[in-house]
């Protein structure tokens, strides 16, 4: 099956966010099919959180639209899509343990009661964090919180899942295996999921599409598919000339916040 | 300063282990009893015999505690205050929580919160007589109007103050309203209704014996009025000083227990 024939899970249309008279997002169109991995790729502050708090069905746009699985989002009728969001904090109520934590959401999904048990020891397993399944999130530190948080959002069968920096407060060695993982997981799922990050060499290993966004507010600047098959290996020369590739497209767009990046890369 | 023993920190040290040995609370507690026992000495010598001695005072809370009307009026008025106390907090939980999630009710009840607020608690008690005459529900009455405002006060004000971005969470998860309430909202207020509660109780059994001694004719206020008409002043002080023991083991007990079990997920 070709990319093209596969249904649409999440369109936007002449997308926009403003916050009172400040424009966050000028304008964006995407169509993502199912079983797509598409990364965002955006200068910070440019408008990529508050694109994925609209796509998710939190935050009405101020123009545009959003379909999800071809039901408009925002209007009267439209029931709240099922999805999976890895915010950028990880939003885990403290007074609940690990596991409650993912059993409140899976109670409220269509997940069968008597699969919860072997799915929540499989997941904190992939994502290493099976010897905290009865601590309080409190007593955890950021990565782990936020890998509960990804567990989370994978847990419930979502129809997509927007995942906002999932990573990028983790320690580099945990954060590639978890690239790894989450690769897995996806492929194995056929997961539709849209992935913020800073990380251009992230976005290359991880998506199939990259959706290359101007300084904020954000409009589309390339929609940049990303041509290496899979598997894919981190350290790959190819990954990091494809890197290289985004790097120089987006220098002059991004301006100043892209040269602080670029002497780092 | 040179006498400070500065050049030699340790032996300066040794001589206070002995203080290391009793928890810091526990000193300050008893610092504190001490100057309370002293200042109550020195007053019971200047103010002779309006203020009674301390050994008078403890041999009448001995006798009290062996006189069987003395507990009738300490289980009457506990279970005033109790009443009453549970009345307010939830009446002012809910009120707190009503009113704190929905806009239209708050234009309503704010400026109403704000009135109760301000009007002194003896003009409730007052009011309650006039209308429900001098019987139980007078006082109930009185004091549930009278406390349960602070707690809806409070409750309101931290529903305001609540985390929205776990409302966020609630809402991308499907959560249904009831678990929203359940283990997304009231548990963030619990330790703000904690804190409210232990506020309600302590004002519930002030009011519960001011209401005692005005209107009803038995309980512990009661009986402090009456041993003050008798100008026995030793009395009134020990069934004071019982009572007053007795609500504070209670509110450190049983609300510290309830605090220490609810809020376990603390650092
Ligand atoms: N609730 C809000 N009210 C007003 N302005 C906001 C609000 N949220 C975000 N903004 C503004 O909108 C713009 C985009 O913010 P957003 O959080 O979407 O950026 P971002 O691309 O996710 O940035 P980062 O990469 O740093 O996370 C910023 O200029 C920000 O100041
Ligand atoms: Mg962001």
């Amino acid at each position: 099956m070709t990319q093209e024939t596969r249904p649409s899970v999440l369109k936007a249309v002449n997308l926009g966010v403003t916050y009172g008279q400040s424009e966050a997002v000028a304008q964006l169109d995407f169509d993502i099919k199912r079983g797509e991995f598409v990364a965002i790729l955006g200068p910070s502050g440019c408008g990529k959180s508050s694109m994925l708090n609209v796509i998710s069905g939190l935050r009405a746009p101020s123009k545009g639209r959003v379909l999800v699985e071809d039901e408009e989002l925002f209007t009267a009728q439209s029931k709240p899509p099922r999805l999976g969001y890895v915010f950028q904090s990880h939003r885990l109520l403290p007074w609940r343990t690990v596991r409650q934590n993912l059993e409140i959401a899976l109670a409220a999904s269509q997940v069968p009661r008597g699969t919860w048990e072997a799915r929540i020891d499989e997941i904190l397993s992939i994502l290493h964090i099976s010897q905290f399944k009865d601590a309080w999130p409190m007593r955890l530190s950021g990565g782990q919180r936020q890998r509960v948080s990804i567990a989370r959002a994978l847990l419930i069968d979502p129809s997509y899942i927007l995942m906002d920096e999932p990573l990028s407060t983790l320690d580099e060695v945990t954060a590639r295996s978890l690239r790894q993982e989450l690769t897995g997981i996806c492929q194995r799922t056929n997961a539709t999921v849209v992935f913020v990050t800073h990380s251009i060499r992230e976005a290359v290993y991880l998506a199939d599409r990259i959706l290359i966004l101007t300084k904020g507010p954000a409009r589309i600047f390339e929609d940049y598919k990303v041509p290496l098959e899979r598997p894919r290996d981190y350290d790959d020369a190819r990954i990091a000339e494809v890197e290289a590739d985004i790097i120089r497209r987006v220098q002059a767009p991004w301006g100043l916040a892209m040269r602080e990046e670029s002497s780092v890369a | 300063m040179p006498d400070l023993p500065l050049s030699n920190p340790i032996g300066f040290v040794r001589k206070r282990d002995w203080i290391a040995v009793v928890p810091a609370r526990v000193l300050s507690g008893a610092i504190a009893l001490i100057s309370i026992l002293l200042i109550w000495h020195i007053m019971s010598i200047a103010f002779r015999p309006w203020v009674p001695t301390i050994d008078a005072t403890l041999m009448a809370m001995g006798r009290a505690l062996q006189n069987h009307s003395f507990w009738d009026d300490f289980f009457l008025t506990l279970g005033r205050v109790l009443a009453s106390f549970a009345a307010a907090s939830i009446v002012g939980a809910v009120l707190g929580l009503i009113i704190g999630l929905n806009e239209k009710a708050e234009a309503f009840f704010q400026p109403l919160l704000a009135l109760a607020l301000a009007v002194p608690d003896p003009v409730y008690i007052i009011f309650s007589i006039l209308a429900v005459g001098t019987g139980e529900m007078a006082g109930f009455l009185a004091l549930t109007i009278a406390v349960a405002p602070f707690v809806t006060n409070i409750v309101r004000s931290n529903v305001h103050a609540r985390d929205k971005s776990l409302d966020e969470m609630a809402q991308i998860y499907h959560l249904p309203r009831s678990v929203r309430l359940r283990s997304v909202l009231i548990p963030q207020l619990m330790p703000a209704l904690l804190t409210a509660m232990r506020f309600s109780f302590a004002l519930s059994w002030k009011l519960v014996v001011v209401v005692e001694a005005i209107g009803q004719p038995d309980g512990i206020g009661a009986s402090i009025f009456n041993s003050f008409r008798l100008l026995r002043m030793r009395e009134v002080a020990a069934v004071a000083i019982i009572f007053i023991i007795a609500m504070q083991l209670l509110e450190r007990g049983v609300l510290g227990r309830v605090e220490k079990k609810l809020l376990r997920w603390r650092d």
